[in-house]
């Protein structure tokens, strides 16, 4: 307890002295940082949180980057298996006792930043990073004007995956769904998730997109989902919905009986133990409305990042950039493919034969001209969405609807979206 | 009425805080001002070093580290986090300036009170010295922490866990409702700071995004999830235990034990199973295609109506087992002479049941009832592991599903949403809603009534 | 002759009376224990050679113990969650039953001024829901360096400091015990102290067994509040946190069925526990519950 009354009393000194002298704590600063005096990182800790699958992988790397960086030799790393989805949420309740580096599925940037748990990328390191990965991913692991991330994979998108002996025309839902339907197998896509219900409406030439601030607050929204557009989205949505083949779900874990399934590469082994010889993978199929008119699935193409957290310790904080940059870098994401299966967001590393050869790696590039990078969305968007697809499942609306109901629900949902952004 | 006893019973303290010291001799004086004074220059060595250590122990609190944070009480910090350089320096946190400032004030609460004791002690002993008694050794005194005062050793420790613990807490979150703390607004990096009543207004706000219509509609599916929970089980509890306590059934612990292996087996694993087993795609629906009994799935867990239905069916096989050992224990109770007599008066099994069976279980069961009542309004594990509270609609705002309680849309602002501020105000709705109710219920309760009933 | 013709219609009336009841009895059972088997059985099927995750039938193809030997392989710290679950549960069990029931005897045995203040008190207390301090319970614990690391103890210590307020059972309990016994112990010199230890507490053998087996169940299944105190280290987790997660993230594929196996092993020594001292539970609920 007294820890923290210290550390509230130094605030105040740390607050009134760079009041009285302006630039000369940041002069002094400057210089310790630069000395690579590796008395100066002995003794320290830094935790690290990866997925499960890569905490052997991520630990022979950091015994690498102790070889390669001697000055760090003094210093004990700890990773620990805490997922992407996980992680934010653990490091917003608590950022003092979170880990220093740890990856994160990218829709949570925007949260983590708005909560004071992301730090800045090195100025160092921003112009190698930007260069080094694709457009998209460094869009993702950018708030504002700000770069807050280092980009880890660019597999964070969905396509789809299906059985070849059911599935004869992947690429028309309709016909996936009439070969489910007539095979008794069942087809899963997580319709209730604003994650995969894009695919619908971004499809059709919606928008919903929203700017950031560089603290990660909301600045403005723009959407059209109340439109002629989202009506035959939404539609499609429904008509998906009432089939018997349908399941709502992405999780090959959890599902069941299928021939088809609209999920990521993550799920890449479960699907092939399922499929066996059938195993196959697509691009996302294309529907055709009523009215006779075609349109092509779209959907998010996402991304992981590595965050820093914000240190109290400078010396630390050079150790916590350099591991994430070393952990990010070509090389590094290369072994993770090859170790892990993890698609790397580095251009170079994106060349490599093995890449170029991976069939869910190819499918999810495929679909990935048709996708929109995945921006910052508030969490409360995926609340929302998955309002808006509980809606659909539970036949709220439902193919008897009149348009009239459907434009008034998407208008309701245009509205909350909105709403988000105006709040402070 | 009670009011002015108040007011009179304070005016009697002060006055006798007031004669104390005029009627008192010199250690009782300066024992105003340090603590336990007086007690050890009459030799009451153990009481007057308590005292002394207790002063002692607060100013030190005080000065070295409740003053800081009870000064920042009323704004809840000023000073931001900032960035030198690269390095972050934390500013207020406003989160524990709120946590030890109500300490603070607690703790001098409590320091008023031990100085009111210590005023009593000296006024004590001082009346039993002139009247010619001798004070009691110091042996004594500790002796009777065994037998006297046994209640206060007993009660002590667990009385600091639970003000620490619990008390502290929910004043902590009280307080809470009445700030802006939410994931904009987060220790360490951002200041919260008091928005008084406005976290109430936006839960009573309808149309919109507003929290009202959603609010209702949790709280109506809590009462009436909770009526059914309580009284579904109980009565089909009781059914299955008299089944058999039935003369000529064998095996009657062969029975039982099948039945009590929904409480032995941990919930996080026999109700996930069972969550699975009813899904869309799971094993009940998959069975039930196959067999050609159905055309699509059953939307066990995804139509609102029928989700609830399946809960509180579910239920059943988690609640059943608790009021069956129960009731086992009950009916055996019965004076087994009323049966005797109802049966020369040519009472059939039916009567019998509803003239002295039920009347007796609902009697001795009554303040059981509210308790498992309560209870079910906050039952947790059954929700969230089953349907996770959804599903959700675009007509509910604020996260939550039809078949949320206050209760796990509580712990999904919490959790999930890092809403502090408005899981708070839930966490008051949710004391009212239960307090209401407790006070009419148990004020209606037949135990409670008559007291002699039955026996 | 009216006489024994009626005893014969009645008797076989009886007889169809067991008759029904019997096949509700098995009926109910069958449906109780249903889950239990699927649980069972799933648990049996093989990741490697099958399938690990969820599917639609319920007998697998071959059996295998291949997920009870992954969870002894060393290749998650299984051994070291269920250590940590069965220290919490046995700590808790006994600490617990000590505090309550020395809450308990103040409350039912003494009087004194306040009592009936801090029973109202209490209940007052136990009306809001335990979940809405849960983020002020994790501060607080983290600045006693009881989370995280420190979690065992620490869930510990949140488990038993508040526990006194649960007293209403064992209170009950301890009233039926008629106080003429207290009174004759008090005219042979013992304080109440000695009463106590020598006079109520071998009375209540069901009631303390019934409060130490309460204690030891409940930490199996806390998942809620151990996995916010627990978070980001491994090492520290109790069975259903670490095992939760299996089922519920994407970064576990195919371990449904190491879940069911997992969660057998779980469940066994708990119901064993129960089912052998099921007689004291009785006892105690019948006797403390629903007269207190």
């Amino acid at each position: 307890m007294k820890k923290n009354a210290v550390s509230v009393l130094f605030a105040g000194i740390a607050a009134a002295s760079l009041l009285a002298g302006n630039l000369v704590p940041v002069m002094a600063e400057e210089e310790t940082t630069e000395s690579a005096d590796p008395a100066l990182y002995d003794g320290k800790e830094v935790k690290v949180w990866v997925a499960d699958a890569a905490v052997d992988f991520t630990n022979d790397e950091i015994a690498k980057f102790q070889e390669e960086y001697p000055q760090y030799a003094g210093v004990t790393f700890t990773v620990e298996p805490v997922g992407e989805g996980d992680a934010a949420t653990n490091v917003i309740t608590d950022v003092e006792s979170a880990a220093d580096v740890y990856g994160f599925a990218q829709d949570q940037i925007a949260r983590l930043v708005s909560a004071g748990a992301l730090e800045e990328v090195n100025p160092d390191y921003v112009d190698d990073v930007t260069e080094r990965n694709d457009e998209g991913s460094v869009n993702a692991a950018t708030v504002g004007d700000t770069l807050y991330a280092y980009p880890l994979t660019s597999d964070n998108g969905y396509f789809l995956y299906y059985d070849s002996s059911v599935v004869t025309d992947p690429s028309d839902l309709d016909k996936i769904l009439s070969d489910c339907e007539s095979a008794g197998k069942n087809f899963y896509m997580e319709i209730n998730s604003g994650w995969y219900q894009t695919a619908f409406f971004f499809g059709t030439g919606c928008d919903l997109s929203y700017e950031t601030d560089t603290d990660g607050n909301f600045t403005s929204c723009t959407t059209d989902y109340a439109s002629d557009k989202g009506v035959a989205a939404l539609k499609e949505i429904i008509k998906l919905a009432g089939s018997s083949a349908f399941q709502n779900g992405s999780s090959a874990n959890n599902a069941t009986d299928y021939a088809a399934i609209v999920d990521g590469t993550w799920d890449q082994d479960t699907i092939k133990q399922a499929f066996g010889d059938n195993f196959a993978c697509a691009k996302l199929p294309s529907f055709t409305t009523d009215d006779g008119e075609t349109y092509q699935l779209s959907g998010f193409s996402g991304y992981k990042l590595l965050g820093v957290k914000p240190q109290e310790d400078e010396d630390k904080l050079q150790i916590c950039d350099d591991l994430a940059n070393y952990l990010s870098d070509e090389e590094a994401q290369l072994d993770r493919y090859k170790t892990v299966g993890w698609g790397p967001s580095n251009l170079n590393a994106q060349q490599d034969d093995d890449v170029q050869d991976d069939a869910a790696l190819t499918a999810l590039k495929d679909q990935m001209q048709y996708d929109v990078p995945l921006g910052q969305y508030p969490s409360e968007y995926w609340d929302l969405a998955k309002g808006l697809g509980d809606d659909v499942i539970q036949g709220k609306l439902t193919a008897d609807s009149s348009d009239d109901d459907l434009i008034a629900a998407l208008q309701t949902f245009e509205d909350t979206c909105k709403s988000y952004a105006s709040a402070e | 009425m009670t009011g002015t006893t108040k007011q009179n019973s304070l005016k009697k303290e002060f006055a006798e805080i007031g004669t104390t010291f005029r009627d008192g001799d010199w250690k009782t004086r300066i024992s105003y001002l340090i603590l336990g004074f007086g007690p050890i220059l009459r030799g009451q060595f153990a009481k007057g070093f308590s005292l002394l250590a207790g002063e002692v122990l607060f100013f030190v609190y005080l000065f070295r580290f409740g003053l800081g944070y009870l000064a920042k009480f009323n704004t809840l910090g000023t000073v931001e986090t900032q960035k030198i350089h690269r390095k972050t320096v934390y500013g207020d946190n406003s989160f524990f300036i709120l946590l030890f400032g109500l300490l603070t004030i607690v703790i001098i609460a409590a320091f008023i009170f031990l100085w009111r004791m210590n005023v009593r002690e000296n006024r004590n002993e001082e009346e039993r010295l002139k009247a010619g008694k001798k004070l009691p050794t110091n042996k004594k005194v500790l002796a009777s922490l065994l037998d006297d005062n046994f209640d206060k050793t007993l009660l002590a420790l667990p009385c600091l866990g639970i003000f620490v613990f619990t008390v502290l807490p929910i004043l902590f979150m009280i307080c809470v409702a009445f700030t802006n703390y939410d994931k904009s607004h987060q220790s360490p990096t951002h200041l919260f700071t008091w928005v008084g009543l406005k976290n109430f207004q936006s839960l009573f706000s309808f149309g919109g995004a507003g929290f009202g219509s959603t609010f209702l509609k949790v709280l109506l599916w809590t009462l009436v999830w909770a009526l059914f929970a309580t009284f579904l089980d109980y009565f089909l509890g009781l059914a299955v235990a008299m089944l058999i306590n039935k003369k000529g059934i064998k095996f009657k612990k062969l029975w039982r034990t099948i039945l009590v292996m929904t409480i032995a087996v941990p919930q996080f694993v026999s109700l996930l199973y069972v969550s699975k087993m009813f899904a869309n795609d799971g094993l009940i629906n998959a069975t039930l295609l196959k067999w050609g009994w159905i055309k699509k799935a059953i939307p066990f867990w995804t139509n609102p109506t029928l989700a609830k239905i399946t809960i509180i069916v579910v239920n059943i096989w988690i609640g059943i087992p608790y009021m069956m050992l129960i009731a086992t224990g009950l009916l055996m109770n019965i004076p087994a002479d009323l049966y005797e007599s109802a049966r020369i008066d040519g009472a059939n099994a039916g009567q019998m049941f509803r003239y002295i069976t039920l009347p007796y279980m609902l009697f001795v069961t009554g303040p059981f009832l509210l308790t498992q009542y309560t209870g079910n309004l906050n039952n947790f594990n059954v929700i969230y592991l089953l349907s996770g509270g959804g599903p959700q609609s675009l007509s509910m705002a604020g996260n939550a599903g039809s078949t949320d309680l206050l209760v796990t849309w509580l712990y999904k602002m919490t959790v999930t949403d890092t809403n502090y501020k408005m899981a708070a105000v839930i966490g008051i709705m949710v004391f009212v809603v239960t307090a209401v109710i407790s006070l009419v219920v148990y004020n209606m309760l037949p135990s409670v009534k008559d007291e002699e009933g039955f026996q | 002759m009216a006489a024994p013709k009626k005893t014969s219609s009645m008797s076989r009336n009886k007889k169809i009376g067991n008759a029904v009841a019997y096949l509700v009895l098995i009926l109910i059972s069958l449906i109780w224990l249903f889950p239990f088997f699927g649980l069972v059985m799933q648990s049996f099927r093989s990741f490697a050679s099958e399938y690990g995750g969820m599917v639609s039938y319920i007998i697998p193809k071959h059996f295998s113990l291949d997920n009870y030997k992954f969870l002894f392989s060393g290749e998650t710290n299984y051994l070291r969650w269920y250590g940590n679950t069965v220290i919490i549960a046995g700590v808790t069990a006994v600490l617990q039953t000590l505090v309550v029931l020395c809450v308990s005897y103040v409350l039912s045995r003494m009087r004194f001024k306040g009592r009936k203040f801090l029973m109202r008190f209490w209940l007052i207390l136990g009306m809001f829901p335990g979940f809405l301090t849960m983020i002020c319970m994790y501060f607080l614990l983290k600045q006693f360096g009881l989370t995280q690391q420190g979690a065992v103890p620490g869930l510990i210590l949140t488990y038993i400091a508040s526990c006194g307020m649960g007293y209403y059972v064992c209170k009950g309990y301890f009233d039926t015990i008629p106080k003429s016994l207290d009174e004759a112990a008090r005219i042979d010199g013992a304080n109440n102290f000695q009463i106590m230890n020598l006079i109520i507490l071998p009375l209540s053998k069901p009631i303390i067994i019934y409060t130490a087996l309460t204690a030891f169940m409940a930490p199996w299944c806390d998942y809620i509040f151990a996995s916010y105190v627990a978070f980001g280290t491994d090492k520290s987790y109790n069975v259903a946190v670490a095992m939760y997660r299996w089922v519920n993230t994407n970064d576990y594929q195919g371990y449904f069925t190491r879940f069911c196996a997992g969660g057998v092993l779980v469940a066994i020594p708990v119901t064993i526990l129960f089912m052998a001292l099921q007689k004291y539970y009785v006892e105690g609920v019948t006797g403390g519950a629903v007269k207190g």
